[in-house]
């Protein structure tokens, strides 16, 4: 990251912290990370606005695992009956209609398996260090704004915060 | 008006939210303990019977021609069904954009992992060998054999550990944030736990935008595999031949059937839990009122599909299955079935009373009854479709001994002591979501009911 | 059109409906229903002068059920929105599950066209089924079908003028409040839900399962108001596709997030559709009990049903679902207008799959009676749609605010 010391701005809400990402966007400083005790709409959007992110990538990861487990229900059942072919009841060998439930549930299965990976992979989870900013009450109950920038600017972003309503900014080395 | 006297939750805050989850898993004093062990003591019982069971076989039960299947199977498909309705909760109503879930959903699901463990627990309980289970499991193996995929009893064995391993991923992914929020204002033995637990979880943008579309993905797969799950169950006995059981709606009623006493246990483990924790501010009568509601919607589609199975029996004049119909309801076991429709289908309509729904003793108790008649219901469909088959001459009524009686007991044992267990150690109101939605906890809090106008 | 509408680029060229809007012809759209009816009269003229009388009374029945389907299903659809407290797009969404609750009147005057036929209709008039005599006798089965017809038209009318008094416009409007609707749709809508089930439950076993007499199966009611339901959800968003763009710029159907949920009823029920389906069918396949396959076995495998059959679920679940998987197809006003017309017609083929091959097993009978018995109930089905779709338009253009 750019810049040798860090701005923690704390906000109350969620608005003025996705504010105060406007701001800074407006301002061309993209260097930063939030934290919020839940899933804000209002931050994402504005953060989705700096970062030009699409939505998640963990979707095509389930995708394939559905797309995996599928196949393997299929194979599976399929292959176990020719390879095994034994007549019950009269029925086809390799019978769809009930393999169906199988290549069902391995469908879900693998699908699952594929979001819950893929969300630990994506967000950088388990973590074993805290990011630097971090304040345990933006697990609480305060939504956290850290910026990396160069000395020189941080007065311009301490006041950026404020006007957008930031409770506090602290300055912290980076 | 009551609303006025009620505590603060008017200006509930995120931090109350917290204090409250903290206040909930505090040190547990001696009537915890006292409780917990007298759940592991049913545990005790149970076990002791079913280690008897496994020495002398199963004949020590009260199974024997032509019934077969009887309170192991019941017991398995009560608690398959119970746990359905954490994942209804959780993920169908989440799909809905469902609000008032936010506040049981936790519950419902924690009580759906539970559930499924210990339905789990039955099939293999019925096995006179029970430590070769894992043969239902397709592997390369030195017998050259591989499951029959034909058979229901193999889908049962896919669909329960796809189900347990989802539901318990769904509930994990969900508990991160709290977990990571528990270990920031917990201290001691308490915060290493929730380190740990917690994966080092910060909130950041980045990992929010990818829980919330795994949490959403998980929600969508969910779904389909609640259907399909007693779905599963039900095609046990719908793809038999035997009279009362081969019918083509049992899909889509037993799926019902499950959210249905699924729902009401959820009231019936709620209803104390939220008085002794004091949680009213959390979990509101409106919360309450619409857990009633899905309850009732459940009812009237039971008593639909009673219905439909009455109608469709007496339309197609098959001598066969108007026998076991009239076995079922007016035979020896007869008061058995029309308990069953007492309870599932005439006491909940009690709930059409907005009055009642937000009334949390008539609520109680009406969930206990419903529970009662659900087991009812598989118990009459399973033992009693078997007991009268095609032969007469085979006839044979099931009366269970103590060997399932405690068994079940032990059951019912296992599930409260580890869901007590749970409760003191993870939060079980989800503190993320109240928070995400605690403008509509305040509305919940302040208009205190759906049918009154605001204050 | 003058020369400075025309589009400066392609891409203006390309959202052009969004920024042109071309008006509404309410004239034209009924005088092409008065020719379709039209044309049905002559069909049904045709048909029985050219002595072909069961084609025509099997194709009335067939047209009867999916349009009346449709229509019913909106008026429920409308009642579910507001047992689910759904306000996600103001008054527009109720106001087009009701656009057709007309036509449900009307299909109790239509029924008589049933009532005229029944001796071509329902086997068991010609050869009684004694046991089943109880049920299956001509006025028993014309009282209670019309006596449920008749509340079903009487409770659908009330509701709608529930539904569309100023309380309720005002409670679809506030969808941050957890006030429950007024007083009397609280009331209604779930008696009307009950109503539905019952009434459709009866109407399956009595106009459809019943030209089989000795079939049966326990889910088919369930089965066959699911997909009535469905065929409302398509119909709403075949109509929303085809407004977006008539609509003056703006308007409520131009909200991405309003499409994508109506889209998305299309995707969740036919993925319920085809879980029905396969419950059904799969305990009949493993059953094999000679009195439920015959019924089965017919349709899914002998000529020269087999293809109209695989193309129920083909519109019904596969088409939609593979296509629908992705929000921008959700939204896509010309996917949702493809895929709402492929099931309509997949609804339509699996209604005459259900009662043609029970009369007509060997002989597939599909012609010019046929196709125009069903423009004239289509065109009757239009005319009875034009007011509530004026409503919709009008609401759409100027209701957009409110909603999540």
């Amino acid at each position: 990251m750019n810049g040798d010391i860090q701005l923690v701005g704390s906000f109350v809400t969620d608005g003025a912290c996705a504010e105060a990402i406007e701001a800074l966007h407006h301002a061309k400083i993209v260097s930063f990370r939030t934290f919020s005790p839940f899933p804000s709409e209002k931050i994402a959007e504005a953060v989705d606005e700096v970062r030009g992110w699409g939505r998640s990538p963990v979707r095509k990861f389930v995708m394939a695992g559905g797309f995996t487990g599928a196949l393997t229900g299929l194979v599976v059942t399929v292959g176990t009956s020719w390879e095994w072919n034994i007549n019950t009841g009269g029925r086809p060998i390799a019978s769809i209609t009930p393999y169906v439930v199988i290549i069902f549930e391995l469908m879900i299965l693998f699908g699952v398996l594929g979001a819950v990976s893929s969300f630990f992979f994506k967000s950088g989870l388990p973590a074993f260090e805290q990011s630097s900013g971090y304040r345990t009450r933006f697990g609480a109950d305060r939504f956290g704004l850290v910026v990396q920038a160069a000395e020189g600017d941080a007065a311009k972003i301490e006041a950026l915060m404020r006007d957008a309503g930031a409770e506090e900014v602290v300055r912290e080395a980076a | 008006m009551a609303a006025a006297v009620e505590p603060s939750n008017i200006q509930l805050s995120y931090l109350d939210v917290d204090r409250t989850a903290q206040r909930v898993m505090a040190p547990a004093g001696l009537k915890y303990w006292l409780w917990v062990a007298f759940c592991a003591f049913l545990v005790a019982l149970g076990g002791a019977f079913w280690t008897r069971q496994i020495y002398e076989g199963l004949g020590v039960t009260g199974y024997g021609q032509p019934t077969l299947w009887a309170v192991y199977i019941t017991d398995f498909v009560f608690w398959v069904g119970i746990a359905h309705s954490g994942t209804l909760i959780s993920a169908v109503l989440f799909l809905f954009r469902t609000r008032w879930r936010t506040a049981v959903y936790r519950c419902a699901e924690t009580m759906t992992i539970f559930a499924v463990v210990t339905a789990g627990l039955f099939p293999i309980v019925h096995l006179g060998r029970p430590w070769f289970f894992y043969w239902l499991c397709p592997y390369p193996n030195e017998r050259f054999l591989q499951p029959d995929f034909r058979s229901p009893l193999t889908w049962d064995f896919f669909a329960i550990s796809t189900y347990l391993t989802t539901s318990t991923l769904f509930l994990s992914v969900g508990l991160i944030p709290d977990i990571a929020n528990m270990r920031d204002i917990s201290i001691g033995w308490r915060k290493k736990f929730y380190t740990i637990l917690s994966c080092g979880w910060q909130g950041t943008d980045s990992q929010w935008r990818n829980f919330s579309m795994a949490y959403l993905l998980l929600a969508g797969f969910a779904t389909p595999l609640v259907l399909s799950v007693h779905s599963v169950v039900s095609w046990d006995f719908a793809t038999m031949q035997t009279p009362g059981m081969h019918s083509t709606i049992f899909a889509p009623y037993f799926v019902c059937g499950a959210i249905f006493s699924g729902c009401a246990m959820v009231l019936t483990l709620l209803l104390p839990m939220r008085k002794w924790l004091q949680i009213e501010d959390l979990v509101t009568v409106w919360h309450l009122d619409n857990l009633a509601k899905v309850i009732l919607f459940t009812s009237l589609v039971m008593t639909y599909s009673y219905g439909t199975e009455a109608f469709v029996v007496w339309y197609t004049q098959d001598p066969i299955e108007i026998m076991t119909f009239t076995q079922r309801f007016f035979g020896l076991q007869g008061y058995l079935a029309i308990g069953m429709i007492l309870c599932n289908c005439v006491i909940p309509l009690i709930l059409f009373s907005p009055r009642a729904r937000s009334n949390t003793v008539i609520l109680f108790i009406i969930s206990i009854f419903v529970n009662i008649g659900m087991w009812l219901e598989r118990f009459v469909l399973i033992a009693g479709s078997l007991a009268t088959a095609q032969m007469p001459s085979q006839w044979k009524f099931y009366v269970p001994k103590l060997t399932e009686v405690l068994i079940t007991v032990g059951s019912f044992g296992w599930f409260l002591m580890n869901f007590s267990i749970f409760t003191k150690f993870l939060p079980i109101v989800s503190m993320t979501e109240l928070k995400e939605g605690i403008t509509w906890l305040r509305k919940a809090g302040r208009e205190r009911h759906p049918y009154r106008k605001a204050a | 059109m003058s020369a400075n509408h025309q589009p400066a680029s392609l891409g203006a060229a390309a959202v052009r409906p969004f920024g042109q809007p071309q008006p509404l012809n309410w004239g034209r759209f009924s005088s092409i229903a008065v020719g379709l009816v039209i044309a049905g009269i002559v069909g049904v003229a045709g048909g029985l002068l050219t002595g072909n009388p069961q084609r025509v009374w099997l194709t009335w029945l067939v047209d009867l059920l999916f349009f009346m389907g449709i229509a019913q299903g909106g008026v429920v659809c409308s009642a579910a929105f507001y047992l689910t407290q759904g306000r996600w797009a103001g008054s527009v969404h109720y106001r087009m599950a009701e656009a057709w609750w007309r036509f449900v009147p009307l299909a109790f005057v239509l029924f008589a066209g049933v009532f005229i036929g029944r001796d071509f209709i329902f086997p068991w008039i010609a050869h009684p089924s004694v046991k089943q005599a109880v049920w299956l006798n001509v006025p028993f089965l014309f009282a209670r079908d019309y006596l449920a017809l008749g509340i079903m038209a009487l409770v659908s009318w009330w509701f709608v003028s529930l539904s569309q008094t100023a309380e309720a416009t005002v409670w679809h409007h506030e969808p941050m409040t957890i006030g429950l609707p007024p007083k009397g749709i609280r009331r209604l809508a779930p008696a009307l839900c009950i109503l539905y089930a019952i009434t459709y439950t009866l109407f399956a076993y009595d106009l459809i399962s019943s030209l089989s007499p000795r079939w049966h199966s326990t889910l088919f009611g369930w089965w066959y108001f699911a997909t009535v339901f469905w065929s409302n959800i398509v119909a709403m968003n075949f109509a929303v596709s085809r407004l977006v763009g008539r609509l003056p710029p703006g308007n409520r159907f131009t909200q991405r997030t309003v499409r994508h949920d109506f889209g998305k009823m299309i995707f969740a029920f036919s993925i319920f559709w085809m879980y029905l389906t396969f419950a059904q069918y799969i305990v009949i396949w493993y059953g094999d009990l000679p009195a439920e396959t015959f019924f089965v076995i017919a349709r899914c495998w002998h000529h020269p049903w087999m293809l109209l059959t695989w193309l129920a679920p083909l519109c019904i679940w596969v088409i939609p679902f593979f296509t629908l998987l992705s929000v921008r197809s959700k939204t896509s006003p010309t996917v949702i207008c493809i895929v709402a017309l492929l099931g309509l017609f997949g609804v339509w083929d699996l209604n005459y799959i259900l009662i043609v091959p029970s009369l007509s097993p060997n002989h597939l009978p599909l012609g010019w009676i046929e196709v125009l018995i069903t423009a004239g109930f289509l065109g009757a089905f239009m005319l009875c749609a034009a007011p509530g779709l004026k409503l919709v338009a009008e609401t759409a253009a100027t209701d957009v605010e409110g909603g999540e």
